[in-house]
């Protein structure tokens, strides 16, 4: 039986444990690289990193009103809607964090999500279709876990996260290209080749690999935020029933990019056909049970 | 000259270490003041409640006396309280008055249904949610400062910092201490 702060520390644990092996990715892919592609090439791993570095940290910074405009959200203050307010003030005081901005997706499909570079910036946006089926204490669990979001940093986790895995795809994807292209350059070298092959290998099967491990991260950071979420309200029941709600409705939210599929609190993605390893969410029914569990503890 | 700058070294590090962990027992200290005023502010929004919520049922239930002057009294000693300690005890005896205030109005339909009575009790309940967020608040952060201060290495430290473990934000509530009384 795990309570939420031994559920919180297991895992902050794991994601800490990906992000390493993350990094640990990133050395064996420059290895098989320079190993491949002769030492010569070594100029491209500054260059990979440098664009991985530039198309993610950029829409990190401008998280917030950039996730805004691609989910059509429309910001509101206190007078458009004073009863979801009075919810998000208690579990403000509950979690200790600053007013976010507020923000509606006119769209029928129950969802939520959080964003923003740090929680004076951040952003917590509700669908309409949410907003008119949810009880009180469900709204609390959901706003409770958007938040737990913004306390987690859980934007900067997965920029980290994305810029790791563009990196080593970009790296991937170059040593491939030049040796379309031209070939190995110092076919001079003295180089074992079982290490050759182990380093082509790694190539190809990195860029999917460091996917895996995203996905992973994200879902960690899911059940993370579940389980904050029931240190703000120390209600699981709330956050249990809200997601039986997202469960039981099939509707999606009609999203205007995939990029931003992982932010929602039920993925609009993950239905049915896409591979578990691949799903940016963990199940929904684990979730529920694992809220259930932390129901009979108290 | 290399163990020199080995030793050096080690010192920066070693130094980096305490303050890491030093302004970390300051800011953890820091957190539980905010945390504290942050129930002062919302019992102080409760006791703001009060006297119009005495006036409104005095008008249906005059008679009432014993209620109206618990809750006055209870709101006199929530102003003076200082400590944690004494700030609580206020905390419970005026969620008792209150219990009680709420309960003589059970008792009086027309008071109920008082358009009036309804919002001041909705903004009441509103307002007690805040407070028990803020007690939460408050004591996970006491939960995680006292937890630095004894825990190694961390405790090393706390007495350089002049942090000390606080104490937890308890509110005596009779209804739910009194231990069942069996009757055969």
């Amino acid at each position: 039986m795990s309570n939420f702060r031994t559920l919180q520390s297991a895992n902050k644990r794991k994601t800490f444990l990906l992000l390493a092996v993350m990094g640990a990715l990133v050395w064996v892919v420059v290895f098989a690289a320079l190993t491949y592609a002769g030492q010569s090439t070594a100029g491209i791993v500054p260059i990979a990193v440098g664009l991985a570095l530039i198309s993610v940290w950029g829409s990190y910074y401008a998280s917030d009103s950039l996730v805004l405009r691609m989910t059509g959200a429309r910001q509101i203050v206190e007078s458009d809607n004073p009863k979801l307010f009075a919810v998000i003030q208690e579990v403000l005081i509950a979690s200790g964090l600053p007013m976010p901005k507020v923000a509606v997706v006119e769209d029928s499909a129950p969802n939520a999500f959080a964003t923003g570079r740090n929680p004076e910036h951040a952003v917590i946006a509700f669908t309409t279709g949410l907003l008119d089926v949810m009880e009180r204490d469900e709204l609390q669990g959901v706003i409770a876990h958007e938040l737990s979001h913004v306390a987690n940093r859980d934007t900067l986790v997965s920029a980290v996260a994305a810029t790791t895995a563009g990196a080593i795809a970009i790296l991937s994807d170059f040593i491939m290209r030049m040796m379309w292209f031209g070939g190995r350059r110092d076919r001079e070298s003295n180089s074992n080749p079982l290490l050759l092959i182990f380093s082509l290998l790694v190539l190809i099967l990195a860029p999917i690999a460091s996917v895996l491990l995203k996905s992973a991260i994200s879902r960690k950071r899911e059940s993370l935020a579940d389980a904050t979420a029931v240190q703000f309200t120390r209600n699981p029941t709330g956050l249990r029933k809200a997601l039986e709600v997202l469960a039981a409705d099939s509707t999606v939210v009609q999203q205007r990019s995939n990029a931003v599929a992982h932010i929602w609190i039920e993925s609009p993605l993950d239905g049915g056909n896409i591979s578990r390893l691949f799903a940016t969410h963990p199940p929904i029914q684990e979730r529920i049970e694992t809220l259930r569990a932390m129901e009979s503890l108290s | 000259m290399k163990t020199i700058l080995v030793v050096v070294a080690l010192l920066v590090l070693l130094a980096l270490i305490f303050v890491a962990q030093y302004n970390r027992l300051v800011r953890l200290n820091v957190s539980v003041d905010e945390a504290f005023a942050q129930i002062e502010v919302q019992l102080k929004r409760r006791a703001d409640l009060i006297p119009n919520l005495v006036e409104v049922v005095k008008g249906y239930a005059a008679h009432e006396k014993d209620t109206f002057e618990k809750v006055v009294n209870a709101r006199a000693k929530a102003t003076t309280a200082i400590t944690v300690a004494d700030v609580a005890a206020a905390d419970g005896a005026m969620t008792q008055a209150l219990r009680g205030l709420l309960a003589v109005a059970e008792g009086y339909p027309d008071l109920k249904a008082s358009a009036n009575f309804l919002s001041l009790q909705d903004e009441l309940s509103g307002t007690e949610n805040k407070v028990s967020f803020a007690r939460q608040f408050y004591n996970d952060n006491v939960r995680s400062l006292n937890t630095v201060v004894k825990t190694i290495p961390t405790s090393f430290f706390a007495p350089l910092a002049k942090v000390s473990a606080r104490e937890f934000y308890e509110v005596e509530d009779p209804a739910s201490r009194q231990a069942p009384t069996v009757k055969f």
